[in-house]
């Protein structure tokens, strides 16, 4: 289907050296409405939403910032929130701006690292965008049921 | 039923190229607004063919508004107040500006169309901002993920900046990367060194430009950059000057150091420098060498995390400890505090100075927002 000249302008901020170096497509070629479209199923067949997920992920970066940039253990996962200097805009077009926050979420007994950024909540809670397939900080729908557990008392 | 569908496909695309041309030929009619004369702070003149940007068309006349998004309106730094010739407010600046500065006829010039005569206030400062084309003459490793570029200006240009202004490095397009992208980097250098400027670039994962310096980035290439810009500044005083930053965030303290050398500033000074591990600790000789040149200064490096081959002595922990117990040690009631880094440093320690009798109009800080 053809897109809008407004769709393709916002495509083309998704796209490598826009925004980001690499982009938030990872190389995949779907329509960002088919990412966002099965993404969504797939939280829903997790029993989970959107907001539940932004807002988790938003309580780890709060909790990562008081460690100054040095990593924060909270048991079972340590928090490491790095802050870069400048502010980045959300590729769907909207006004406003980010700061420019990475975060390394390590899970201990799974010995696995999950990285996102403040843009990622952002476009999460506001858009249900996870990100395309193999792009950078991408968080897969299918392995956010643990994170979503992560330090909840 | 060919035919009917090819001619049918012929008068469509007959249409389609009228109504193109019509809009060109209206877009030319009614988007030339003719000469408009601009005024600027009541007294400086000139006279441009109206329809671009406010902001396109003071960057012609080599007069550069702050912008972190390249003039896409989403980030509100070009924002200045127009006292006459403005045109009603448009729904892309209103999410960008207060109610008080609506108030006050402030406007984003990346959005505002020159269309008549229009006059605008700026700050003076924004004058002294020039474009300037220099070579690459050193680049060095300060840490694992912190370099030190030296970007000398041709013999014909000097810049003339205040310690603790930065400047935005235009990138060069590498890989995918294709547009240039302006950053802001504090200047490390001595502000009495006219020919050339020092940065301090940390490699941030994905980012556009410090990809750019760290991998692809040559001694004798040619940059752009724009600049003096900001306000951060050493400020009169009398009292002790408490500095805090870490990692890239010493850039403008350096610079301001050099300044109390220079000036033979008799105040006392002491810089917290707060890193993670040795590893990202550098400048170490520099920081001795201003504690010998100048008489009250101390460096008071603090890890957060050290690591056990570190075999570190000095301070342990969250550079709000060792600061707080200093302040605490003193008489802050007349004391600034200065500080670069993130904003989430700045709160952290800005609530330890706060609760230690330094108040917030004696706290500067550079964000790094």
């Amino acid at each position: 289907m053809k897109q809008h000249p407004e769709e393709q302008n916002i495509r083309q901020n998704f796209e490598p050296g826009k925004i980001s170096k690499d982009g938030f497509l990872g190389g995949d070629t779907r329509h960002i409405h088919d990412i966002i479209r099965e993404d969504q199923r797939t939280l829903s067949r997790l029993g989970l939403s959107r907001e539940m997920v932004a807002q988790r992920l938003q309580w780890m970066i709060e909790e990562g910032k008081k460690g100054l940039e040095g990593v924060v253990d909270k048991g079972d996962f340590t928090i490491q929130v790095r802050w870069a200097r400048g502010m980045v805009s959300c590729p769907f077009g909207e006004s406003g701006l980010h700061h420019k926050l990475m975060v390394t979420v390590f899970l201990k007994k799974l010995t696995k690292e999950m990285k996102y950024t403040q843009l990622s909540v952002h476009m999460i809670a506001e858009h249900g965008f996870f990100g395309g397939k193999q792009s950078t900080y991408r968080l897969d729908p299918e392995k956010l049921g643990l994170l979503v557990e992560l330090g909840k008392e | 039923m060919v035919l009917k569908i090819v001619f049918t496909v012929i008068v469509l695309a007959g249409i389609n190229g009228v109504l193109a041309s019509l809009l060109v030929i209206a877009e030319r009619f009614f988007s030339n607004y003719g000469e408009c004369k601009i005024t600027i702070n009541g007294n400086k003149r000139f006279t441009v063919t109206g329809g671009s940007t406010l902001l396109s068309t003071l960057n012609v006349r080599k007069i550069f508004l702050p912008s972190a998004c390249g003039g896409k309106g989403t980030c509100g730094y070009c924002k200045c107040k127009v006292t006459d010739g403005a045109g009603p407010l448009l729904p892309t600046e209103e999410p960008l500006l207060t109610k008080e500065e609506i108030e006050n006829r402030f406007r984003l010039a990346c959005q505002l169309k020159v269309k008549q005569d229009i006059a605008i206030h700026i700050p003076d400062e924004l004058f002294n901002i020039k474009e300037y084309k220099a070579e690459v003459t050193l680049i060095k490793d300060l840490t694992y993920d912190i370099k030190l570029i030296r970007l000398r200006l041709p013999d014909t240009d000097e810049i003339h900046f205040t310690a603790g202004q930065y400047i935005q490095l235009q990138t060069e397009p590498y890989e995918k990367v294709k547009e240039i992208a302006p950053r802001a980097y504090s200047i490390a250098s001595p502000s009495s060194e006219k020919k050339h400027i020092d940065l301090m670039i940390r490699l941030i994962p994905e980012g556009i430009c410090t990809t750019w310096v760290h991998c692809y980035l040559k001694e004798g290439v040619r940059v752009g950059f724009t600049g003096p810009m900001g306000d951060f500044r050493l400020h009169e005083g009398t009292g002790e000057i408490i500095m805090v930053a870490g990692g890239s965030g010493m850039a403008p303290m350096v610079s301001i150091l050099d300044v109390i050398v220079r000036e033979k500033i008799e105040r006392k000074v002491t810089y917290f420098f707060g890193a993670v591990t040795k590893k990202d600790l550098f400048f170490m000789e520099e920081m001795a060498m201003f504690e010998r040149e100048i008489p009250n200064f101390t460096f008071v490096p603090a890890l957060s995390q050290p690591e056990p081959d570190d075999d570190w002595k000095g301070e342990v922990g969250l550079i709000t400890i060792p600061l707080g117990r200093y302040l605490k040690s003193i008489d802050a009631s007349v004391a600034q505090a200065y500080m670069c880094g993130s904003p989430g440093m700045i709160k952290a320690c800005a609530n330890i100075l706060n609760a230690n009798g330094i108040s917030n109009d004696r706290i500067y800080y550079d964000p790094f927002a």
